[in-house]
């Protein structure tokens, strides 16, 4: 009988740590799968740049060894991931990261690898330094994957790992998330350790797990949170038992509608987005959710505080890089730079307290709802030949439903809600009370249990 | 793009020592104006006498 009615590489990481851990399926054996399923699609979807095969497989028959005496180390044990490029991992330091050295593997992925995962290799992201070829949206390769972790979320939807860090400033886990149809989660900052992260953004960088379920983000989430005295803004904060406390059902659960800020957005979103956000809202009513609509006056000026915090905080972490970036660099590099440059103190603290704001009207908000929920994206995936080389500026400086949720450092979780006449995926975001992952988690968890979407899988 | 932005833009490059890409001035300028008229907007609220609350911290309330 096989091991599983689905192919290996589309286990999902709930599915597989069991067979795992009931000794019914070998790491080795899953690894094995992950790779054939990599060189079959990969060179279709250029989601890795550094493709750690004999390292991987090393890793997998020492955790096959290990589990076959007795030592399971958890749900991550033997599971193969990927992570974006901008984390370090020992002996492939951030590529972005070039006149700073990288610090070995980043606290995340020593925390990965701690739980005993496999580390597959290194995934493209946004604005690489050499430029290597754009990573293409396995639901249709015309198609972009959203960025900036765009090897994340290609190679997660495409059964090239089980799941993969993400590295999210104004939307970069969520945006691929939504595009690709997978599951991602920005937790509260302070909540993951920043040590090893190259950064963009010293205040608004969250790194997160990108994952086809949401249990698995439950996972891997348990794997990498938590206080790191290496990461200055690392939070004390105590960690919940994410996978352990999860369950179907939303009964009594208070979600907020920030209705006026969605209408705010709502001309430069695609009615389909609108569509599928409401029935998703809808759906969660009929679970048990009592939906409330709330309004965050502030919400409308946090995308640009978000970037002007973004782009002058862009300029201070890569000043030094400055010269080379303004000759070499991708577009949207150089134009960080001038952004930043153009941005004067005045503006930076004027966009702190826009944030001290925010944060407040959020605070009373969440005096009386669970969380809050609204659109993940402007429309489905955009054709890549329709999409210009500085375009994800421009979702930088109007409002939108990413950047708001950086400033504030909220947890957020996208969660695939239909798909697009065109068959491309669309998303409903979630957005938690800080430091209450588990909220989102159980929503999203609740929402997959009585709908089919994230079953779906690409047609690549 | 407006002289005034373009101008301030070249002198501060100058002070880092830096040069623009040629054409990116032109190729940028429909973000940079976006851009410098939002930084309007923003000072363009009243948020009266609020200081300038904690620039971050990961435990926050409303107090």
């Amino acid at each position: 009988m096989a091991i599983s009615e689905k192919p290996l590489h589309y286990l999902t990481i709930h599915e597989a740590q069991k067979l795992i851990h009931d000794r019914a399926l070998s790491p080795v054996e899953l690894t094995r799968a992950v790779l054939e399923r990599i060189n079959a699609v990969d060179g279709k979807l250029h989601a890795y740049i550094n493709l750690m095969a004999d390292g991987a497989l090393q890793e997998a028959r020492a955790a096959e060894t290990e589990i076959s005496r007795g030592n399971w180390r958890g749900p991550m044990h033997g599971i193969p991931v990927a992570v974006k490029d901008q984390l370090d991992v020992e002996g492939a330091p951030a590529r972005i990261r070039q006149h700073t050295k990288g610090v070995g593997d980043a606290t995340a992925v020593r925390k990965l690898r701690e739980a005993g995962a496999i580390m597959m290799g290194k995934l493209a992201m946004s604005s690489m330094p050499d430029e290597p070829p754009q990573p293409r949206n396995p639901w249709n390769t015309d198609h972009i994957t959203g960025g900036s972790s765009t090897g994340s979320g290609a190679a997660v939807s495409a059964g090239l790992c089980l799941g993969s860090l993400g590295e999210d400033t104004a939307g970069s886990i969520r945006n691929p998330s939504a595009f690709c149809g997978i599951v991602g989660l920005k937790g509260t900052y302070g909540r993951v350790s920043r040590y090893g992260l190259a950064p963009l953004s010293w205040s608004l960088d969250h790194c997160g797990p990108m994952t086809r379920a949401v249990e698995d983000v439950a996972h891997m989430f348990q794997a990498i949170a938590g206080y790191d005295p290496k990461d200055p803004t690392s939070s004390t904060a105590s960690v919940a038992d994410y996978a352990g406390a999860i369950r179907d059902d939303v009964k009594g659960m208070v979600v907020g509608v920030p209705q006026d800020y969605i209408d705010e957005c709502a001309p430069r979103t695609h009615p389909i987005v609108l569509d599928l956000v409401e029935k998703a809202i809808a759906e969660l009513k009929s679970l048990g959710a009592r939906i409330e609509t709330v309004t965050v006056p502030t919400l409308k000026l946090a995308t640009i505080a978000n970037a002007v915090i973004y782009y002058n905080e862009f300029w201070a972490a890569h000043k030094s890089d400055a010269p080379w970036v303004l000759k070499n660099g991708a577009a949207q590099r150089r134009a960080r730079i001038y952004l930043g440059l153009l941005t004067g103190s005045a503006d930076y603290i004027q966009a702190q307290r826009i944030r001290s704001r925010c944060r407040a009207e959020l605070a009373e908000v969440f005096g009386k709802v669970d969380c809050l929920a609204l659109p993940n994206q402007a429309g489905p995936a955009p054709l890549v030949k329709e999409v210009g080389p500085i375009d994800t500026l421009f979702k930088h400086v109007v409002p939108e439903y990413h950047g708001p949720f950086n400033l504030t450092g909220l947890p957020t979780l996208s969660v695939p809600c239909g798909f697009s006449e065109n068959k491309l995926p669309i998303a409903l975001q979630l957005v938690g009370k800080p430091f209450d992952e588990l909220t989102i988690i159980r929503a999203g968890y609740t929402y997959q249990q009585n709908t089919e979407w994230h079953k779906q899988r690409p047609p690549i | 793009m407006d002289k005034l932005i373009e101008q301030s833009l070249k002198a501060l490059l100058a002070r880092e020592g830096l040069e623009p890409k040629e054409g990116d001035l032109e190729q940028f300028a429909e973000i940079i104006e976006l851009y410098m008229g939002n930084l309007k907007t923003l000072h363009s609220v009243d948020l009266g006498a609020e200081e300038l609350g904690p620039v971050f911290r990961p435990e926050w309330t409303a107090k």
